[in-house]
């Protein structure tokens, strides 16, 4: 035999073939001979490896190195490196995610570690058209066992005792089926492989039989030979050829070599297998059904009893299992029914292989053990979500299975387990879904497939699913109404209940786990008419505006700017917003987020645009003269953006807010926050100054508590009362020595500085936090003079940090030193003033039942840093003292007062709190939304109405005609980048760092926008053509 | 005989026999449509559902195919049971209000109200006709073609039959055929009458209509002369 010294595997299974591997495998081949290395390096193709993410992919045997993402041209580089020079190449090694060094041996990926193989044990190993490599690695071996030293009875028993249950989806005990088929009365007996494999995404089935189709046969003639039958039927779906290929290939090499047909191994046993394939119906999938194709006829199912053991092909007793059950087999006679059972739960034993596709980084297959959480197949094998999204569900079992929420994650994975949750095993697919995945969409989606796929004989079934994904359908488009949920939910059960398949019996599952888990996005879509994951076109129209707080109409702004329209373009966002200058220097751009040109591609600069609007709109645009207030009056705690923008839209209803400010100078935390290099002060000035001409009248120096009461506001003649009182009190890092001189919460940093208070802050400073007050913080301390050096202090990683991503960046960029990984422990003081700070360094230890990786301290890390100033950034909480002491209102254990969602009312009727009082430290635009909702309640209350809110889908209230490009210009069209101040130009001063778009600039970003809203018809097909 | 349990009761029955000729031999009563003693049994229109085994194993089974086995349990009247046939007939009245044995069906079940998007279609998919086409007629002129909500009734390929003998038998069984007295157009979806003692034909006539020599009040012969007596030679 010739022997090799070293083996290349390249991966042929479906996903890497599309990816190009036989390309890949022809190019080693010439550049092997090339270099004249063929006779001591063999290339073999391999079934699929399951990484198909990384796909085409090739092993290298002995060593075990795993290349990946192979491209054509790479091939000479990686032949003469790693095989003539022996210098496997880093480069084209796995990466995780994340993470910046390559691993190259295939057993240390976390992919690969964490699964256990027995199905799986020939994939990527093997050239599945050649049998003399099954046989070589113990194949056909338990076949000569069963032949040889075992009775039919001694084979049920074995499989039985082995715990082994169906794989193909309802996990009836193997065993128990095969000695019913065995016991019942008839000499003519059949035994079938399912291999339909219908459920959407998954593939196990498809990768067995590419990779290893012998497993298959042996599995199928040792069942033959304990049930007493003669033929056997593999039914495999026509949408596979590759599996239909390899699978005649088996079966020919299989009979030449006498493992199969006449005389099996000169025992006298005889047993024929035949392929037939599908046309492309799921139901068929179903067993009664699929033996029904087999014989010929429409694939529709049939009741049971009587059932296929007693009474299945032509009407014969008949043995039939999926294609994973039947390559159990030959493991589990050949090393023993005691091995297999130590493997798994009590209910569920051996493994189990699962398709994990959707929203994964590692998208492949994988076998692992009954009994493995969620949480460790997804996130240490999966290697978590990509782009650092939030996980929302899994969804197992294909269509008929159910989702399965974050709470969950920590779910042991067997039959029954998954079953108690509303989900249930099925085929084994595994569908992860994230935070931009709307799980309404989601029911829809499975809905639809089943009514199409419905063989639609039981009127349950195929009136039922229909109706369904009516029902589904009304609500993704906005029309829902709340007797929806109702009906859904009695249709569901009702379909559950009357049908006579499996296909009807599980049909309910995606709607009901979802109504289930997720009943909040249901009533988001029929109540609020809000898709939370922004999917569903009918009712968010284009993602931005959806996503928007207020409503902002961005695609009607940014058309306008396309076509040069300027004015129009300001006027659009001032329709919505009058702080508009203020959020377009600092809102944090939701939208932006949600970008369709961002999915794939840069998303639309949609806050930059917002600005260029403001300065280049505002041309000849004259201050409304000062309104005289009419109405009743209303009191407004706190003059932050909710407090303005509460007083804005009461002036507008013609009642008369008057604004208390605890401080010197209106604006809250715009004023006190954030600094002047985000928010100069001349663009809140105009922002103030025009809400003030509205009709709102502005006390400063007016602090709750201290000057005066709600009972006096209420006894002074103010009809209703709104508390916008924030939340600016930071939160003490809770280590010794906190109190000393040179400890500044970052809050009253951030405060006294605005207001021009003088403080004392030495020359080196350190912020111990990961938010934006931390950041702020930091950046304004390393603009003042007599300041050398900032350090901030986080305790997890850059990806966690929950500052906004260009505020770190500007801050690496000016030069401040941020240590990640890091937390404080220890404040060292002389004489009770600060002198350094101990800290320690963090690790992430193992992933929670939430998906996070808790950052533990490593043991004797600890160092110290000499510092002369210490500011507390980690987070902040609302002041609720100025409420007095014997306040009624419910206050939450994170001192935010709580209201009714809808309309902002506390417990006590006519005062209404919103803004970062309620939700605790949050956004500007956030605030501003509370602001508006509770002058829509409060006016309401005044006019003695009941609260009740309708809301409606999104939709542009002006049709903005789409600029005409021509392809060249789209091609030219690329993310425009505003111009920023060099670090050096930034230095102490406060001068804004973000330039802008100039006019160019913008019109190009604006002409990116792809208008998602032109998708979806107005409500009511009013149209104004500019 | 095999034993088995039926509401409560150990009775006895031949062997082969379904749950559903077992329930009608002991005179229990259960709704069907798409069953008909001289046809095979379909199981398609889940109507005669029951509920059999006890506990966690419970589940509904249609009783005009499931045949009876030793020491089954079966109840026919169950919470279950009587949610999911509502069900199903509201499912009915959705697909084809016109029908009079559907609105009858509503009217005996108690279904008030179709909370569906009406169809008004001329076939709830029964199989009846196929199968008195097939079995009695012996000719098997029409089938059921493609699957799911598309599935529908027709000859091979829509064509004309050749083996067609225009006996009419499809029509005479067809349960959506048998109009309700307010016509294939009626304005309600449900009309809750006859069944339920409240026919329209008794605000006019003293007796029950559709039994009588029809005076074209209703509107169901409208069309058809030598049906209609005059009004005054009642």
């Amino acid at each position: 035999m010739k022997q090799y010294r070293t083996h290349l595997l390249v991966c042929a299974g479906t996903g890497c073939v599309a990816a190009g591997s036989f390309e890949i495998k022809k190019t080693l081949e010439k550049e092997i001979k090339k270099l004249k290395l063929h006779k001591e390096i063999a290339v073999i193709s391999t079934g699929c490896n399951g990484f198909c993410e990384r796909g085409p992919i090739v092993v290298v045997q002995p060593d075990g190195i795993f290349y990946q993402r192979l491209k054509k041209e790479d091939i000479p580089y990686l032949v003469e490196e790693h095989l003539l020079k022996g210098r496997p190449v880093k480069k084209l090694m796995y990466i995780p995610p994340a993470e910046e060094t390559p691993i190259p041996k295939m057993s240390d990926i976390g992919f690969f570690k964490h699964q256990r193989l027995i199905v799986l044990k020939n994939r990527g190993r093997i050239d599945p058209e050649n049998i003399d490599e099954y046989i070589a690695f113990d194949g056909y071996k338990a076949l000569e066992k069963a032949l040889t030293k075992m009775t039919p009875q001694d084979i049920i028993k074995e499989i039985k005792n082995a715990g082994l249950r169906g794989r193909g989806g309802a996990g009836f005990p193997t065993g128990l089926k095969w000695e019913l088929c065995q016991k019942s009365y008839g000499d003519i007996k059949y035994v079938v492989c399912n291999a339909d494999e219908g459920d959407p995404g998954a593939f196990m089935d498809r990768s067995v039989l590419e990779a290893d189709p012998h497993a298959v046969l042996e599995g199928m003639t040792i069942g033959a030979i304990a049930i007493g039958a003669k033929e056997g039927y593999i039914y495999v779906r026509t949408e596979y050829p590759l599996a239909l290929k390899r699978l005649e290939i088996a079966i020919k090499q299989a009979n030449e070599y006498g493992l199969l047909g006449a005389n099996i191994l000169g025992t006298g046993f005889d047993f024929t297998i035949k392929v037939a394939r599908g046309a492309g119906a799921f139901v068929s999938g179903e067993e009664t059904s699929l033996l029904a194709a087999i014989e010929g006829r429409i694939g529709v199912p049939k009741q049971r009893p009587p059932f296929p053991v007693q009474k299945g092909l032509w009407k014969k007793p008949t043995n039939i299992n999926n294609v994973e059950t039947w390559a159990n087999v030959p493991q589990i006679i050949l090393r023993g029914a005691k091995w297999f059972s130590e493997m798994g739960t009590e209910g569920s034993k051996g493994t189990k292989i699962f398709s994990l596709v959707g929203k994964i980084n590692n998208t492949g297959l994988v076998e692992v053990p009954m009994g493995i959480s969620l949480k460790e197949v997804i996130y240490e094998i999966g290697g978590g979500i990509p782009k650092n999204k939030k996980f929302k569900a899994v969804q197992t079992g294909g269509p008929s299975g159910g989702c399965i929420p974050k709470k969950l994650l920590g779910l042991p994975i067997d039959y029954e387990s998954l079953k108690e949750v509303g989900s249930m095993m099925g085929s084994g697919g595994m569908i992860i879904m994230d935070e931009d995945t709307c799980m309404v969409d989601v029911a829809k989606y499975f809905m639809n497939f089943l009514r199409d796929e419905s063989c639609g004989k039981c009127l349950s079934c195929r009136e039922g699913t229909q109706r369904m994904w009516e029902i589904l359908d009304k609500i993704t488009k906005g029309q829902g109404t709340p007797e929806d949920l109702a009906v859904l939910e009695e249709l569901a059960v009702a379909v559950r209940d009357a049908s006579m398949c499996g296909l009807g019996q599980t049909a309910a599952n995606p709607v009901l786990s979802t109504l289930q888990y997720f009943k909040d996005e249901y009533i988001a879509h029929i109540k609020f008419k809000k898709c939370p994951a922004v999917v569903c076109k009918e009712i968010i129209s284009s993602p931005c505006q959806h996503t928007c707080p207020i409503d902002t109409e961005a695609p009607q702004y940014i058309a306008y700017i396309a076509k040069g329209q300027f004015r129009k373009a300001y006027e659009i966002i001032l329709k919505d917003n009058p702080l508009l200058g203020v959020c377009s220097r600092v809102c944090h751009h939701p939208c932006e987020t949600k970008c369709r040109a961002g999915q794939g591609g840069d998303p639309i600069s949609i806050r930059a645009l917002k600005r260029f609007a403001v300065e280049h709109g505002n041309g000849k645009h004259i201050q409304k003269k000062k309104r005289k207030p009419t109405g009743a009056k209303v009191a407004i705690i706190g003059s932050g953006p909710s407090g303005l923008i509460a007083g804005f839209y009461l002036a507008q209803r013609r009642y008369s807010p008057t604004v208390f400010e605890a401080q010197t100078i209106a604006g809250g935390m715009l004023a006190l926050g954030i600094p002047g290099y985000r928010l100069p002060r001349e663009v809140l000035k105009k922002d103030i100054e025009r809400i003030v001409n509205h009709g709102v009248e502005i006390n400063t120096n007016q602090k709750l508590g201290r000057d005066f009461t709600i009972q006096n506001l209420l006894n002074k003649g103010y009809k209703a009362i709104y508390i916008a009182i924030g939340a600016h009190k930071s939160i003490k890092l809770a280590i010794p020595n906190e109190d000393a001189e040179g400890v500044i919460p970052s809050m009253e940093f951030l405060t006294r500085f605005h207001l021009g208070k003088k403080m004392k802050v030495g020359k080196v400073v350190a912020v111990v936090g990961g938010g934006n007050s931390a950041v702020d913080a930091a950046r304004t301390a390393h603009r003042l003079p007599e300041v050398s050096k900032v350090i901030i202090l986080y305790r997890r990683t850059r990806a966690e940090m929950p500052a906004y991503k260009e505020e770190v960046d500007s801050a690496l960029e000016e030069g401040i030193d941020i240590q990640f990984l890091t937390t404080p422990t220890r404040v060292l003081t002389k004489n009770n003033q600060v002198i350094g700070v101990e800290c320690v360094r963090m690790k992430l230890g193992d992933i929670d039942d939430t998906g996070r990786r808790r950052p533990i301290p490593i043991k004797n890390s600890e160092f110290i840093i000499k510092i002369d100033t210490l500011i507390q950034a980690i987070s902040e909480q609302p002041d609720v003292s100025c409420l007095g002491a014997n306040h009624k209102f419910r206050v939450s254990g994170w001192n935010t007062i709580e209201v009714d969602p809808e309309s902002l009312v506390t417990n006590v009727p006519g005062v209404f709190a919103g803004g970062d009082v309620i939700r605790g430290p949050s956004t500007v635009i956030e605030a501003m939304a509370d602001g508006k909702k509770a002058a829509e309640a409060i006016a309401k209350y005044l006019q003695g109405e009941e609260s009740r809110f309708t809301y409606e889908v999104t939709r542009p209230s002006v049709y903005v005609e789409p600029v005409r490009l021509e392809i060249e210009e789209t091609l030219e069209l690329t993310k425009q980048e505003t111009r920023r101040l060099r670090p050096e130009e930034r230095k102490n001063n406060f001068r804004e760092v973000d330039l802008g778009l100039d006019k160019r600039s913008a019109m190009i970003e604006a002409k990116r926008c792809l208008r998602c809203d032109l998708e979806v018809k107005k409500e009511d097909e009013k149209k104004e053509k500019i | 005989m095999i034993s088995f349990k039926l509401n409560g009761l150990e009775v006895q029955i031949q062997e082969g026999t379904t749950i559903l000729e077992a329930c009608r031999f002991y005179g229990i009563e259960i709704p069907t449509l798409c069953y008909n003693e001289g046809l095979s049994p379909y199981g398609g229109c889940r109507l005669c559902l029951v509920e059999i085994g006890t506990g966690d194993k419970a589940k509904l089974v249609s009783s005009c195919t499931y045949p009876v086995e030793e020491g089954l349990v079966v109840r026919t009247n169950t919470k279950r049971v009587i949610s999911a046939r509502k069900m199903m007939i509201e499912l009915l009245l959705s697909i084809c209000p016109s029908s009079k044995t559907i609105q009858d069906l509503a009217s005996k079940y108690h279904v008030t109200k179709v909370r569906f998007r009406v169809k008004h279609e001329d076939c709830v998919l029964c199989g009846l006709c196929v199968r008195m086409c097939k079995e009695q007629m012996q000719s098997g002129a029409i089938g059921f073609v493609e699957r799911g909500y598309k599935k529908k009734i027709m000859t091979p390929f829509n064509i004309k039959s050749d083996v067609c003998r225009l006996c009419g038998g499809c029509i005479y069984i067809c349960p959506a055929c048998q109009l309700r007295c307010q016509g294939p157009d009626a304005q309600t979806d449900i009309c809750n009458a006859c069944l339920s003692l409240e026919p329209s034909c008794i605000n006019t006539h003293e007796d029950y209509q559709c039994w009588m020599a029809t005076t074209g009040d209703c509107g169901t012969c409208e069309g058809r002369p030598d049906q209609v007596k005059k009004k005054d030679n009642r």
